[in-house]
């Protein structure tokens, strides 16, 4: 009788182990992550960015691309090709978007004009408020 | 134990488990190949809890099923420990239901009057592979697009409607958000839903007929003709509980182990290189291949040169494999005294495992 | 029960003799990509691969099948122009045949898509001296034409550089390269060793191919001081990386330990159990 009270107890001690184990796990899966950081916003003045013109500026990490398009407002583009990753630039003199390393050519709404990238151009939410933009 | 009184005046919780579990007793002659059955069930219930906590964070749409998983897998804690649970054990599910299956056969468990248990098993299995199928495409990686492909297309082999099931199946031209959508439906609603069914009127039918005894071994009696109902009860066997019930405790042990063994050794065994690339569908990888458990189909289907014929030779096997109660009616339930079903079992087994292997290595 | 399945048998095989089905059937399923049998070639192949062509022409398209370019799709018709289906149009300068670029005219020629590298080549010395006297390397003459390797610090070496300069000054700009050269193989060898542990490595793979192509188009101006400037950056840039690779391969070891604790847990419970169900012999 020995031997079973001691087996059960090992199988006690291991059940609730195993138990616990995913017990654990399970709570921080389901429980919202922690510390998660509010996406942050950027804002900019309107005046920063003249017509026809461009700024490159980083949002959580994330380079991006704004660009004062003639007749057709802000727009807030990811600048991470979708080809391999290099950064894209604005092409002031030929209203286009193109990256430099294998030459790939975006309108100004990001869309894939010319060149291997497979997707377009990622756009980002943009406020326009009464002087300054709201970007994030 | 004032609980326990309180359910026994309601529900005579004493009457149902001394008939159900301390006074059911069970052959004593049979195996470990007994627990099969019950370690496939464990394996459906933990199929179904990994998979409910995976719907927490699955998105099932083209544009974003595949983030979601990896998401899943890299930012939600402990997010890949049930991914990895529910991947490793759909493999080992079909194992087990595959050992279920071969050993009824070998014991001959599916003779008079257990026939009907025989055919809600194969009706089980096959749901089972289609869960595997409609699973295995909702990662939206280019191994679960492009395995699709191939598995929806295999039906355009039959003339006149092989093209309506393939579109059937798909839910357009090509493997597309609709298809995902489709077999999102399949796998999370309404295949769970027909196998529970299925499920119990299989539970339904053990208990009611009684097990079946191993008909090898000193304690094999020549069985009585079977004319009309009753139940098989064996005065001197084990108790259910707490023996047989100790020993399907083991074996689900064993299953577990195993499960956590593929996981902490062989982490990418069920999860090449294709499975981390999203779908492309204007990009197919070079050895692209079904998984291993319709590996044996594909290759039969690559060797036969009249593809209609391939498709309806592996429907008439299907066939076969389901209605074999009917079709070996032979009252001798010991397989070893039938040295050419032994041969015939033996046979299909080392073909389904050399074609397996073929469709592997090819 | 025999019956009607064997009728069913004897109609399936005697249907299958109608071989219409077949035909189409195979056309469908085995010329599917998934089958293995292989997209129609380029048109330029087909002619500059066979005997009609001189020896030193016909070698070519062997040449491309090892480089680079090849692994990427790129193939023909990308840097020469043309129709690579239609046979008879196929050198055509409508479709946009361009031929083989004079000496001069090579960086503008590979410029047509490496577009950053073009503008720091021709503001380098390198550049220069070849548009002005039209005497000095181009792009072939470091990176070959047809089998192009993959970019890496050895394209710098004495028997390519001394040809025409002594290679002092070579050494100084390739020990400027050399640590975040160093660094940038470090982190691919990393990324490919998760990449086969499964793990999805997508967004770092950008981040350092971005990192590599900055730096090594800033090669190509052949500005030391510039890079030795910029290397700090870059290096940052690249730790930053590394960080979150050796993050990801603790996570992975933290997970085979988790999992493997289970495991043992499950083994110490199957061995309890059976040691549970030993009943003293009847």
């Amino acid at each position: 009788m020995k031997r079973r009270r001691f087996l059960n107890l090992l199988l006690t001690i291991l059940g609730l182990t195993a138990v616990g184990s995913f017990v654990y796990p399970l709570l921080r899966f389901l429980a919202p992550a922690s510390g998660q950081a509010v996406a942050k916003e950027v804002n900019l003045k309107k005046s920063e960015i003249p017509v026809g013109t461009a700024k490159n500026i980083p949002l959580n990490g994330l380079p991006i691309i704004i660009i004062n398009r003639p007749g057709k407002g802000f727009i807030a583009l990811s600048r991470v090709c979708s080809h391999l990753g290099c950064l894209v630039d604005y092409d002031q003199t030929q209203s286009r978007i193109i990256c430099p390393c294998h030459a790939a050519i975006f309108d100004l709404e990001g869309n894939v004009v010319s060149g291997p990238p497979p997707k377009p151009l990622p756009r980002l939410a943009l406020k326009v408020e009464s002087e300054s933009l709201v970007i994030g | 134990m004032r609980i326990k009184n309180w359910l026994e005046i309601r529900i005579g919780l004493d009457d149902l488990i001394r008939t159900q579990l301390t006074e059911y007793r069970v052959p004593r002659n049979l195996n470990i190949t007994y627990t099969f059955g019950f370690v496939a069930l464990i394996a459906f219930l933990i199929q179904t809890a990994t998979g409910v906590l995976l719907l927490f964070y699955y998105i099932p749409h083209s544009e974003t099923a595949f983030r979601s998983v990896q998401d899943l897998t890299s930012k939600v804690p402990y997010g890949w420990l049930f991914r990895q649970i529910h991947v490793v054990t759909s493999s080992l599910m079909i194992v087990m239901v595959l050992l279920h299956a071969l050993s009824v056969f070998f014991l001959g468990g599916y003779k008079k009057p257990r026939e009907l248990t025989w055919i809600s098993g194969t009706f089980m299995l096959l749901i089972t592979v289609t869960f595997c199928l409609s699973g295995y495409l909702l990662p939206w990686s280019q191994l679960s697009y492009w395995a699709t492909t191939i598995a929806t297309t295999m039906p355009t082999a039959f003339p006149y409607v092989g093209d309506m099931l393939a579109k059937l199946m798909k839910g357009s031209e090509q493997v597309s958000g609709l298809t995902l959508n489709r077999f999102f439906a399949l796998h999370v609603m309404l295949l769970p839903f027909i196998l529970a069914i299925i499920l119990s009127l299989h539970l339904f039918l053990v208990r009611r007929i009684g097990i079946s005894s191993p008909p090898f071994g000193k304690s094999a009696e020549a069985e009585k003709p079977w004319t009309g109902y009753r139940h098989e009860s064996y005065p001197n066997g084990y108790p259910f509980f707490p023996d047989f019930v100790l020993k399907e405790t083991i074996m689900t042990m064993v299953f577990c182990a195993a499960i956590f063994f593929c996981i902490t050794f062989l982490p990418t065994l069920f999860l090449p290189e294709e499975a981390n690339i999203p779908a492309d569908p204007y990009k197919t990888p070079a050895h692209i291949k079904p998984e291993w458990y319709l590996l044996a189909p594909y290759q039969m289907l690559k060797i036969i040169p009249n593809k209609f014929l391939g498709v309806s030779l592996q429907l008439i096997l299907l066939l076969i494999f389901i209605s074999w109660p009917f079709l070996d009616t032979q009252e001798e339930k010991n397989i070893l005294k039938r040295p050419r079903l032994l041969g015939l079992f033996f046979f299909s087994l080392i073909l389904w495992l050399v074609f397996t292997l073929w469709g592997k290595y090819s | 029960m025999r019956y009607p399945l064997a009728l069913l048998i004897i109609l399936m095989l005697s249907s299958a003799t109608l071989g219409g089905w077949k035909e189409d059937f195979e056309k469908a399923f085995l010329t599917r990509p998934w089958t293995g049998v292989q997209a129609p070639g380029d048109v330029c192949i087909e002619c500059h691969a066979s005997d009609m062509m001189k020896p030193e022409i016909r070698d070519i398209p062997q040449k491309w099948k090892t480089s680079w370019h090849y692994q990427n799709g790129i193939s023909c018709h990308n840097c020469h122009g043309g129709d690579p289906k239609d046979a008879a149009n196929a050198m055509s300068p409508q479709r946009g045949y361009a031929g083989t670029p004079k000496y001069t005219q090579v960086p503008e020629f590979c410029g047509k898509c490496h577009v950053g590298i073009l503008k720091n080549f021709l503001e380098s010395g390198h550049g220069r001296a070849l548009k002005s006297s039209g005497k000095g390397p181009n792009c072939v003459t470091c990176h070959e034409s047809h089998n192009i390797q993959k970019a890496s610090i050895n394209i710098i070496n004495e028997r390519l550089c001394a040809k025409c300069h002594s290679y002092e000054r070579v050494k100084i700009m390739k020990q400027a390269l050399f640590v975040t050269e160093n660094k940038m193989n470090e982190i691919d060898k990393g990324l490919k060793e998760l990449k086969a542990e499964g793990v999805f490595t997508e967004e770092e793979e950008k981040n350092l191919f971005n990192t590599q192509a900055e730096f090594r188009i800033l090669f190509h101006t052949e500005d030391v001081s510039l890079v030795r400037k910029r290397t700090d950056e870059f290096g940052h840039k690249l730790n930053q990386i590394n960080v979150k690779i050796q993050k990801t391969f603790e996570e992975l070891r933290f997970r085979r330990n988790f999992s493997g604790f289970l495991m043992m847990i499950f083994v110490g419970m199957a061995i309890g159990f059976l040691l549970l169900s030993r009943r003293p012999k009847e």
